[in-house]
């Protein structure tokens, strides 16, 4: 029989309120927890955590662990892993579950590491094995070129990252009851390693990636930073936000937060236009989720018109002027 | 300053998805002929990353592989960047460990080697991309992690790292020695010059089995394995492309103007 | 009497006549030795092989003037000129060393003068001087009148032509007043004796033509002596290096790219001016500005920054102002030497960077100038020493060295091998022998578009029986984009392991489809210990259709014209094979370009700039191209080179063209030809 019982979400806040992963998370978590008649548990740390705690509790959690220490406040990699393996150790859950996002992405592995469980991250589905009761995550593996299932027999908690609307939020239930728990240990804050210095954020000009309804990105073709021009204009003229591909950001072209692919960020826009980009798996997986995807691309095979609903065989430097243009002269009308 | 960096070689990321197949029975990817292997993309960053604190301050990079024997490719590619040595970890208990046998045999490696003042890995391989080594490196060998590095300066006995956030940077200090995870933010590896690749075609790349760096057979069973894959498939993706036409690319683009403008 | 032997102020004309030649000569001789002791900085090279040879050479190109003709077409006359001034000057020379030198100096005249000799020469010397004139003037109508693209406004090319002209007409001065003075009239030699007549029938004393004969013997002797010494002073140093030029030919290769060796730490290439060898500083000397390379140019003629003619110039003006600081310091110490980077200073980047290697500039040289290895020269020092290059070329060049091959991650959609599982042709295990490879190539194998000529070749080889086997996945990049891009020891390692390969497999035969493979496993690849058949494609087809074991209709009924890819033409003289091949299959006769053979016009896809983005200018060098190939009226072009290939279809389709025009290799036509 397994020691370890109970689903533990680790929740972000954001400005102030759950963030949307986080309600993401208790959905999925809540759902889990059912398929094996255990608890859900979710832990929040930072000052406003406490105020927190009914809305956790109304998205599905039977218990809520708040500390709130405002060293928790900003994300801090050493205070959060301490805090959450001291939670774990404690509570010693079955299955933890973390959003793919910047923080999940960090504490996971670190968590995993202290705590000797066993972890899959950026995971398409999470399941339960109705034999084995066993948590059965699938995770895309090779750039997204093909997908892995896993579990962790032995091991535990089995964790899980992730990402943001991957699946869906949970339904609130004010009615729903549970149980708000403080943590009374402390992080020592001299056993902090790691010291943050300063926090740059990013200008990005115009619609975020991440909310965007289109997207209009440019790939290694493009050629020059000058070039990529045309990607913004055209993004302006439909309203849409731009994006990458990691080649692109790694030259420079671009700020490194609109890259969209397996190690950047994963969209789902209506409409996705992707300008001089071969299609190599590892930024698709990026963009999959698109309803419709429309490729540029001089080479007729590129792998791009593979996935595509529609496509212009050209070069863009030709195409991207026109196509602009008559966008802007149709929204007019 | 001594770096030790972590780099795996993997299937060549850029095969064209046709190509790509899998044994379903074996859970394995079956490598097309004819394409070398190469070093993963993030791994390669991190090397970069390495020679740049070299160019800065001096001392000695040495870039450990846990693969078969032809991982020495690998290696010899660092070494042809910047790198000053290098070791191949091969040896049957060393085949198809988890994300914490890895970190492991990389551990009892590093501790081999001795004296080191920073780790670098990349932030996930590019094949299984499990993204965990780093971390769990850094718990075994008891130092701090810092991860999604995009670049990393030192000085006296701090790192000073900026590492990616959500939506923008954050900037850290970190003692040495620290495990680092770099991102490929960190920008375009060197093409290696003339110099480094001569020097990589006569370097000797000795491969240490698990009796070399004293690894015990308990943590490489595969019994205590945290976890297991237990189906690998390749999703089938169907797509009709519609290509539009036009006598001239204006043309054709404002055929697609017209087809997209309701969509979105 | 020749005026030598007068006293003038007391002071006899054989001292003034030494004394000013000795004065001239020490002038002469003092920056003469100076270019030689620059010219020694340079790195040692071996040309001094096939001694017999080279001298045939120098006679062939001087004395024949081939040098010069080589270069005349339909609209540049020029060379014919230049031809006639050679000519017609060293029948000068050799008066000067005759009637000045030994007669006059030597006090000859009474043996060398006076005599059916001296009429018979100066007879065949008026026409000679006529010949110069007439050149002169015309030299003159066509640089300040005419103003032809490719020539330079200069001073150094004015003075030149006022100071020849000036000894044509000295000399027919000097005849006619001495032989008036002498009071000879004669017909012969022509012009000098009608002005003697002349000026006799004027009744002017004797006395005064003697002074003034004298005068002008003196002025035009001054002349000559000052001409000596300007010539090593100006661009027309030209003349003395250019025929030492002609003598350092290299025998086979066009382009001649040595090896680094692999001790060699650093300083890659060439960085600074001591760099080079003593060849390629006698290279710099030899150019006559003559602006030919710059009128051949693909680069250049696309309005990029790139002109071989100034990169040659700028080169010779450096040499000439770091030079001297370089000879007074000691022999070791001038390897690291005070003068600047070329590099950013002399010649720039962008200027690197823009040259297919295309050969043109080396083609139409009067004095073979070396002009492509010094780029790449250059491109070894910021590629190797200092890791500066074009992101497009850095990502090729990462490709190759990961990869092994320039086409990966761009548009290569295939494997290796793929294309022979397709064709059913024989991969030889490792270990088994192999007399004859077909070596596919990277474009052949990997690029579709050039797969379909790669399959179309294997079908015609098998039907005609050709005993053959590929590589296949065994294949790698033969390493001609990392060499022509400067990454010379990328490439040394490839080259080194496909021999290998080659010699595991005991080959003895290689045929390419590729010019580029061709050239480079056929020239290069001796360099180090590959010693191989090699035959491009055309070479063999054609073979077989002579040897009768490949049967072909004659049916092909396209209006057509053939390009000449640059490394198969240019760089290894095959202009004839695909020719008749193109007969034996065409009911039509084919119709040649303007520039066709050895003035074909490059497709803009060699020294790596099929990869490398083409710099912005007037227009793309492949357009220019297409724009030949429709001149002509063709339907279809033919070529024999994947990268061309590529670059006239990019440009079809660039332009909307499909409909009009489409280009194939020939192979395809071929393949279709087969009975």
């Amino acid at each position: 029989m397994d020691a370890n019982k109970g689903v533990l979400v680790c929740g972000e806040i954001a400005e102030g309120k759950l963030a949307t992963i986080t309600i993401e998370l208790l959905g999925i978590g809540r759902k889990l927890a059912d398929e094996v008649g255990e608890e859900l548990s979710i832990l929040l740390l930072g000052s406003v955590s406490a105020n927190l705690g009914k809305d956790a509790i109304a998205y599905g959690a039977d218990k809520v662990y708040v500390s709130d220490d405002s060293l928790f406040d900003k994300y801090n990699s050493d205070a959060y892993t301490q805090a959450a393996a001291n939670i774990c150790r404690k509570i010693m859950p079955s299955v933890m579950l973390l959003g793919h996002t910047d923080i999940g992405m960090d504490l996971a592995p670190r968590l995993n590491g202290r705590l000797g469980g066993g972890l899959a991250m950026d995971c398409l589905s999470l399941s339960i094995d109705p034999a084995t009761k066993f948590l059965v995550t699938t995770r895309p593996v090779y750039g997204g070129n093909a997908h892995a299932t896993g579990i962790s027999k032995t091991a535990r908690p089995q964790m899980a990252t992730i990402r943001p609307k991957t699946v869906p939020g949970a339904e609130r239930n004010d009615s729903r009851q549970g149980q708000v728990i403080v943590i009374e240990d402390k992080v020592d804050p001299t056993t902090l390693k790691i010291k943050i210095v300063e926090r740059i954020k990013e200008q990005v000009e115009g619609v975020k990636l991440e909310d965007a309804e289109v997207v209009v990105s440019g790939g290694r073709g493009i050629g020059s930073k000058q070039n990529f021009e045309m990607i913004k204009e055209l993004a302006l003229a439909l309203g849409g936000a731009v994006g990458a591909t990691r080649p692109v950001c790694d030259e420079g072209w671009t700020p490194s937060s609109l890259q969209i692919g397996q190690s950047g960020k994963v969209v789902s826009p209506k409409l996705y236009i992707a300008v001089a980009i071969s299609g190599a798996m590892a930024h698709i997986t990026g963009c999959l989720g698109s309803k419709y995807i429309v490729a540029i691309n001089k080479d007729k095979d590129a792998n791009i018109f593979n996935v595509a609903r529609y496509g212009i065989v050209g070069d863009y430097k030709e195409i991207l002027p026109a196509l602009t243009a008559k966008i802007k002269e149709l929204k007019k009308a | 300053m001594n770096t030790i960096v972590c780099v795996k070689q993997v299937l060549d990321p850029e095969i064209p998805p046709a190509k790509f197949k899998i044994d379903p029975e074996t859970k394995k990817v079956i490598p097309p002929t004819g394409v070398p292997p190469v070093i993963s993309v993030f791994d390669e960053r991190a090397v970069e990353a390495a020679c740049r604190l070299k160019d800065k301050n001096k001392g000695k990079i040495t870039v450990i592989s846990m693969g078969t024997a032809k991982a020495a490719d690998v290696v010899r590619h660092a070494i042809s960047m910047g790198a000053d040595d290098g070791f191949v970890l091969e040896d049957p208990a060393f085949e198809n460990l988890d994300s914490f046998g890895t970190a492991y045999v990389l551990a009892k490696a590093i501790q081999k080697i001795g004296a080191y003042d920073l780790v670098l890995c990349g932030r996930q391989a590019a094949d299984w991309g499990a993204g965990q080594v780093g971390s769990i490196l850094a718990e075994i060998l008891g130092i701090p992690v810092v991860t999604f590095a995009c670049s990393i300066e030192a000085a006296d006995r701090t790192l000073k790292i900026k590492r990616l956030v959500k939506d923008g940077f954050e900037v850290v200090e970190a003692p040495m020695p620290s495990v680092v995870t770099v991102s490929s933010e960190i920008g375009l590896p060197r093409l290696p010059g003339g110099m480094g690749l001569m020097m990589a075609r006569r370097k000797v790349i000795p491969i240490w089995k698990a009796a070399d760096i004293g690894a015990e057979a308990a943590k490489l069973d595969k019994a205590n394995t945290h976890s297991e894959i237990t189906g690998l498939s390749i999703p089938v993706r169907k797509s009709e492309c519609e290509i539009i036409a036009g006598a001239t690319p204006a043309e054709a683009a404002g055929n697609l103007a017209a087809k997209i403008i309701g969509l979105a | 009497m020749l005026p030598t032997s007068a006293a003038y102020f007391g002071v006899s004309g054989y001292i003034i006549f030494w004394v000013l030649f000795v004065v001239a000569f020490g002038l002469f001789a003092q920056r003469t030795y100076f270019l030689f002791r620059l010219m020694r900085l340079g790195k040692p090279e071996n040309r001094f092989d096939r001694v017999r040879q080279r001298f045939q050479n120098m006679f062939r190109e001087v004395v024949t003037q081939r040098c010069s003709l080589k270069s005349v077409t339909r609209k540049d006359l020029a060379g014919i000129g230049h031809a006639m001034l050679f000519w017609g000057f060293s029948f000068f020379l050799l008066s000067y060393i005759i009637f000045i030198g030994l007669a006059g100096g030597f006090g000859l005249a009474s043996v060398l003068t006076g005599n059916t000799f001296e009429r018979v020469f100066s007879s065949i010397l008026d026409f000679a001087g006529l010949f110069v004139i007439i050149a002169i003037i015309w030299a003159a109508i066509r640089r300040y009148i005419v103003r032809p693209a490719r020539l330079e406004m200069s001073m150094e090319a004015g003075i030149i032509m006022i100071m020849v002209f000036a000894m044509m007409v000295l000399h027919f001065g000097v005849d006619g007043f001495g032989l008036a003075a002498s009071g000879v009239t004669t017909y012969w030699p022509p012009i000098g004796g009608a002005i003697a007549r002349y000026l006799i029938s004027t009744n002017i004393s004797t006395n005064t033509l003697t002074a003034i004969y004298r005068s002008l013997w003196w002025l035009h002797y001054a002349l000559i002596l000052g001409f000596m010494v300007y010539i090593p002073r100006s661009k027309h140093m030209h003349i003395l290096a250019s025929i030492f030029n002609t003598m350092f030919i290299p025998f086979g290769q066009k382009v001649v790219l040595e090896p680094i060796p692999v001790e060699q730490q650093d300083n890659f290439g060439i960085s600074k001016i001591q760099d080079f060898t003593w060849k390629d500083m006698l290279d710099l000397y030899s150019c006559a500005v003559c602006g030919r390379c710059n009128a051949n140019c693909p680069a250049q003629l696309t309005g990029k920054k790139l002109a071989p003619r100034e990169v040659i110039h700028n080169l010779k003006e450096h040499l000439l102002e770091a030079g001297p600081a370089l000879l007074t310091i000691k022999a070791e110490t001038a390897k690291d030497g005070l003068a600047k980077e070329i590099i950013g200073g002399v010649v720039t980047e962008e200027e690197i960077w823009a040259c297919t290697t295309c050969g043109a500039c080396q083609e139409v040289c009067p004095v073979n100038i070396e002009h492509v290895r010094k780029l790449i020269g250059f491109r070894r020092n910021l590629v190797m020493s200092q890791s500066k290059m074009p992101e497009s070329a850095q990502l090729m060049l990462r490709n190759m060295q990961s990869r092994g091959n320039p086409w990966a991650g761009v548009t290569s959609m295939r494997l290796r091998g793929d294309w022979a599982n397709e064709a059913g042709v024989k991969v030889p295990a490792e270990g088994e022998n192999s007399d004859t490879i077909f070596w596919a190539g990277c474009t052949g194998a990997l690029v579709d578009r050039n797969v379909k000529a790669t399959l179309a070749m294997a079908k015609v080889f098998k039907t005609a029986g050709v005993d053959f086997a590929v590589l296949g996945g065994a294949e790698t990049c033969c390493g001609d984009p990392a060499r022509r891009a400067g990454y010379e020891f990328q490439f040394q390692i490839m080259a080194e392991q496909n021999i290998e390969v080659f010699k595991s497999h005991n080959v003895k035969q290689i045929i390419t489809s590729c010019p580029h493979c061709f050239n480079t496993l056929k020239n290069e690849y001796p360099q180090f210990g590959g010693d191989f058949k090699v035959v491009h494609y055309t070479q063999l087809v054609a073979d077989l259709i002579k040897q009768g074991k490949l049967k072909l209709t004659t049916e092909l009924n396209s209006k057509i014209t053939y390009h000449d890819p640059c490394y198969l033409g240019r760089y290894n003289n095959v202009y004839e094979e695909p020719r008749r091949i193109l007969q034996s299959i065409s009911k039509t006769k084919l119709k040649e370009m303007e520039r066709s053979h050895s003035s074909s016009f490059c497709c803009g896809g060699g020294g790596g700039l099929m990869w490398i983005e083409e710099q912005p200018g007037t227009t793309k060098i492949n357009q220019m191209r297409l724009d030949d190939a429709l001149k002509t009226g063709a339907d279809t072009v033919v070529t024999s080179c994947p990268y061309c290939l590529q670059m006239f279809e990019e440009s079809i389709d660039h332009q909307g063209l499909k409909d009009k025009v489409r280009a194939v290799d020939l192979i395809e036509l071929v393949e279709g030809a087969m009975k």
